[in-house]
């Protein structure tokens, strides 16, 4: 009789031991989430995800914050303002952004693609990693125009915030990094390698004659530096356009105070090039044909740093300009614009 | 009622109990093993908080005053001037104090996650202590900056999270040391803006500082040994390259004048007093 009272007696301290750690303590493990990489592409150069476990709790914290018009000063400019999911997370028809208080941005919003590939962002490669990427727009006057502090007091003030950033970081605890984190958990996810292109190359769909000539003169005379499978090679380049005179932006210079990178700006992804226009740095060319008819004609090849590839133009007949739009058109992928795990959640 | 299958035995629901239908020797092994087993869980899991080593540990307290050429620093209304008899009137003083170290011959006590940012405006964050091997030191080392790892390694928290206004948004990178004043002898709007960064090789500013202490630093047993260190301001525009206000009252990009100026800083500390305890 006695053992049996001391093991009931032992029985409930260990059950109310272990309820109490369970109401205190930290909160059931996120979801982890393996980043998948292609079959036959390269491995990224650097794993966005090794000091930032990729979850479903972290991916839809960050997809919340993305679309989130509180991350800006006056509530209008979410990320996805100038970063839309049907433009490929770039700005749908816009040379430059709109910004706070009725400003311009002076760059054209690049698509959100493949960045888990990538290790210098913005046009002119200044920031170093994808988790400090956001402070830029986020602070800047013609942007998102707010501060990280004013931003962090609106988020701890909502409880579903309090719920999400404890189920993706354990603790309820919301400071900047948690939100750059999850930020980059969302943006970081976004791949897109199922084009007909993708389609393909796998076996599973064929090219049209069209499509097929452009495909082989995309090879011919784009390919160096719009690499597949990435489309880039994330370079800076100087592709022979004349100055803005507008922004007076020379680009790649401004970072490292070389003159040997005046106007060099970063080769930017083609996939999805169909619906990322206008085209260029500062959105200068609102068609494909513009485009390709800058790279046959409109070079300027005094620049003493323009890109070897383009010292003499990229000739071709208006048959080879015509079908490689075909096939540029077979990069745009609705794994990406069309997907409802990238959209806002309703 | 349910039978489990291994071992024959029937748990009478209601009664808290198993019923075994076997010796009475079983019960209570079974007993003692349901009594020992909590036990077992709880000592095991305090091993992690029990202090094995014997270690004798104590604790240093380092303390930084900032003076312009040894008068004491005052924000907003005192009036000072360099050796080119510029004035100048501070309103910000900031800088980043990493991996800090005492060192003897044979042993380097490193602070873990070694991590501050002083700011004139917070006596707070002028001072700070970790704990140290009991020993006889000679040297403190720090670095005056924070290193390239975590300058290009995401996002950071603590004395490193960019909301501290010491990170830069368009050409990321910390700001290792901010200097700003009022000047008559400042072109720009009066101003002086010294915002200190870059870490790439080429345009690294971040300073390995070490100060030998005249006297040995004794850390002792559950005792704290404070190093007071000066900070003299007024080094910013001397030592090794002589720069004006005049001539250079901005500087917000890493580069050459950054550089400059950084080497200059470089010999702005120095041991003002140990006390050991």
């Amino acid at each position: 009789m006695k053992a049996k009272v001391t093991i009931s007696l032992l029985l409930f301290v260990c059950c109310a031991l272990m309820i109490i750690s369970a109401t205190n303590g930290p909160g059931p493990k996120p979801t982890y989430l393996e980043f998948k990489i292609p079959d036959g592409w390269p491995k990224p150069p650097t794993d966005i995800f090794a000091k930032n476990r990729l979850s479903e709790e972290g991916f839809q914290l960050g997809r919340k914050l993305f679309y989130d018009g509180r991350l800006s000063k006056d509530g209008n400019f979410p990320c996805a303002s100038c970063h839309q999911q049907f433009a490929a997370f770039a700005n749908f028809e816009h040379d430059f952004s709109h910004g706070f208080n009725n400003t311009f941005t002076t760059r054209n919003a690049p698509p959100l693609l493949n960045l888990a590939w990538m290790t210098e962002f913005q046009w002119d490669g200044g920031v170093n990693h994808i988790e400090v990427q956001p402070l830029s727009p986020m602070t800047a006057s013609n942007e998102m125009a707010e501060s990280i502090d004013s931003i962090l007091i609106k988020l701890r003030k909502d409880t579903a915030y309090v719920r999400m950033f404890k189920a993706a970081f354990g603790t309820t605890e919301i400071n900047s990094q948690r939100m750059f984190k999850a930020l980059a958990q969302f943006t970081g996810s976004i791949v897109s390698a199922d084009s007909k292109y993708d389609k393909v190359k796998r076996g599973e769909r064929v090219f049209t004659t069209s499509e097929s000539n452009g495909y082989n003169t995309f090879k011919e005379k784009c390919a160096s530096c719009h690499k597949e499978p990435l489309f880039t090679d994330n370079s800076f380049r100087n592709n022979g356009l004349l100055l803005n005179t507008f922004t007076n932006d020379y680009g790649r210079m401004k970072i490292t105070r070389d003159k040997n990178d005046s106007l060099k700006f970063k080769v930017p992804t083609l996939r999805n090039v169909a619906v990322t226009y206008p085209y260029m740095h500062d959105g200068r060319f609102v068609t494909l044909g513009q485009v390709i008819d800058h790279y046959r004609t409109g070079i300027q090849t005094n620049q003493a740093n323009l890109d070897s590839a383009l010292k003499n133009k990229l000739p071709m007949t208006l048959t080879e300009k015509n079908n490689l739009i075909y096939f540029l058109f077979t990069l745009t992928d609705s794994s990406v614009v069309h997907n409802p795990r990238f959209a806002e959640r309703q | 009622m349910q039978r489990s299958r291994k071992t024959g035995r029937k748990w009478v629901v209601g009664s808290g109990q198993w019923v075994v239908g076997s010796p009475q020797s079983a019960v209570r092994s079974y007993q003692l093993a349901l009594f020992l087993l909590p036990l077992i869980v709880v000592l095991f899991g305090s091993f992690n908080t029990i202090p094995f080593n014997t270690t004798k540990t104590g604790s240093v307290k380092i303390v930084f005053k900032n003076t312009v050429a040894g008068i004491p620093l005052m924000l907003d209304s005192a009036k000072y001037k360099n050796i080119f008899g510029e004035p100048f009137t501070v309103t910000k003083f900031k800088y980043y104090i990493s991996n800090v170290s005492l060192e003897n011959k044979t042993d380097k006590q490193a602070e873990k996650e070694s991590y501050h940012l002083t700011d004139a405006r917070d006596s707070i964050s002028m001072s700070f202590s970790y704990p140290v091997t009991a020993g006889k030191y000679n040297d403190l080392a720090f670095l005056l900056g924070v290193d390239s790892i975590r300058n290009c390694s995401g996002a950071q928290t603590g004395a490193l999270d960019p909301m501290n206004d010491m990170f830069w948004t368009w050409n990321s990178g910390y700001v290792m040391a901010k200097l700003e004043a009022g000047s008559d002898s400042s072109k720009s709007m009066r101003r002086l803006e010294y915002h200190i960064g870059g870490y790439k090789a080429s345009e690294n500013v971040v300073q390995q500082i070490r100060l030998h202490a005249s006297t040995p630093i004794i850390i002792t047993e559950g005792k704290e040994t404070i190093i007071v260190v000066e900070t003299d301001l007024s080094k910013w525009w001397q030592t090794i390259d002589k720069i004006t206000i005049a001539e250079n009252p901005i500087c917000t990009t890493p580069g050459s004048l950054a550089k400059r100026i950084a080497a200059n800083y470089s010999n702005m500390f120095s041991i003002q007093s140990v006390s050991n305890n």
